[in-house]
């Protein structure tokens, strides 16, 4: 069982593939279409006043050429011929004035949901990142700890062998003590006085 | 069967591996990143006082300034037109009286039209400002949401960590306790 290579783990090519696309397509909105958006909005904003005017313009122009070709000698000489072609025309005009002011408007709104369109894609890619380096960051800390159990789990093991030579080692000291009183001296075992040949179960020599 | 043979005559295979002259994306999480990154700043550089001063035309009163400048305008249109007509009839046989009640009728009229179209300009401003409103709000509403799932995912991505680590100290004791009790255990026996 080797250990885990790093090839194993390399993203595939249609993943490599996937992203250098994806990268290129961010590339051709922001150099073609951004701009693009940008030119929408400022002009907007820029004719906004223009397209008043000309709203204005035809429905005054309009309204003059109805009201002054050929102009009837009877309605000339009426007493009310002025004023009626004043409100005619001014009429007219704020029908205008409202088309003009209404067509301005609408393309500025127009412009704001497109903004906010690429506003929330972005705060979605954003939702989406923050996910994964939650993920990542989760992860990470999982490794860690799993590295960390096994150093714990090795040091266990390690500590409870130790503590079991150190039982033997005792064993064999109480032992050597019952020899002592015989009268040939006994039989006694060789025992080391190292504290890491104790430790590591070399204690007790044998012969 | 004709129409797909005429298809795909039309459709001409390319000749280039465009895909495959891409650049490599080293590292996509990064360039994600950074992508996200530079479009917010993208957004607020050129679009966001634009968004601003649409938000200020609620309140807008274009139609009813240029409404009064208009009927003002209108009037002297209305007056010089009327004049050339008089001339064009050799005054068209009116009186100094008949032109004097012509001339008060037409101030007269002036006046209430006037104040029409300055009623009717205001009715169409509020209408306009109305509708606007409701688009800003309708879209200000798209705005609200995506801050809060963009909050809601933060927020959930704190919780998972905070639980982790509760769940990483909790396992660290445990093993802690455990290492140390067998140990014990091996020595006390």
């Amino acid at each position: 069982m080797g250990k885990p290579k790093k090839s194993t783990y390399e993203a595939s090519e249609v993943e490599k593939i996937n992203a250098s696309i994806a990268l290129a397509d961010k590339k051709n909105f922001k150099e073609n279409y951004l701009p693009k958006q940008k030119e929408f909005v400022e002009r907007a904003e820029i004719e906004a006043d223009s397209l008043v005017n000309r709203a204005e313009g035809v429905a005054v122009a309009d309204t003059m050429q109805a009201l002054t070709t050929n102009p009837n000698k009877r309605i000339v000489e009426s007493v009310d011929a002025q004023a009626d072609m004043a409100v005619a025309g001014t009429d007219q005009l704020l029908q205008g004035t409202t088309q003009g002011v209404q067509a301005g408007i609408g393309d500025q709104v127009t412009g704001a949901k497109m903004v906010n369109k690429m506003a929330s894609a972005t705060a979605t890619g954003l939702s989406q990142a923050s996910k994964i380096a939650t993920t990542d960051t989760l992860n990470r800390a999982k490794a860690k700890n799993v590295r960390l159990a096994g150093n714990i789990k090795g040091f266990t093991t390690l500590g409870t062998q130790m503590g079991k030579n150190f039982d033997q080692y005792r064993a064999a000291e109480i032992y050597n003590q019952t020899q002592e009183n015989k009268p040939d001296g006994g039989n006694p075992i060789d025992l080391s006085t190292n504290p890491f040949d104790i430790a590591f179960g070399r204690g007790i020599k044998i012969t | 069967m004709a129409i797909m043979s005429q298809i795909e005559g039309m459709i001409k295979p390319a000749q280039q591996d465009y895909a495959g002259g891409l650049a490599p994306v080293d590292n996509p999480d990064k360039v994600f990143s950074d992508i996200l990154r530079e479009d917010y700043n993208d957004y607020i550089e050129n679009f966001r006082e634009f968004e601003k001063r649409l938000l200020g035309k609620t309140d807008d009163t274009t139609i009813v300034d240029r409404s009064r400048i208009n009927a003002a305008k209108q009037r002297r249109i209305a007056a010089g037109i009327q004049r050339r007509n008089l001339e064009r009839y050799g005054g068209a046989g009116l009186s100094q009286a008949q032109l004097q009640q012509q001339q008060r009728t037409a101030q007269r009229g002036g006046a209430l039209s006037l104040a029409n179209t300055l009623n009717n300009a205001r009715v169409r401003q509020r209408a306009m400002n109305q509708a606007l409103l409701q688009e800003v709000i309708g879209i200000g509403q798209g705005v609200n949401a995506r801050a809060l799932e963009g909050l809601g995912t933060a927020a959930q991505g704190e919780v998972q960590r905070r639980g982790a680590y509760k769940n990483a100290k909790a396992n660290y004791a445990s093993q802690m306790t455990g290492m140390a009790t067998s140990i014990l255990a091996a020595f006390a026996i």
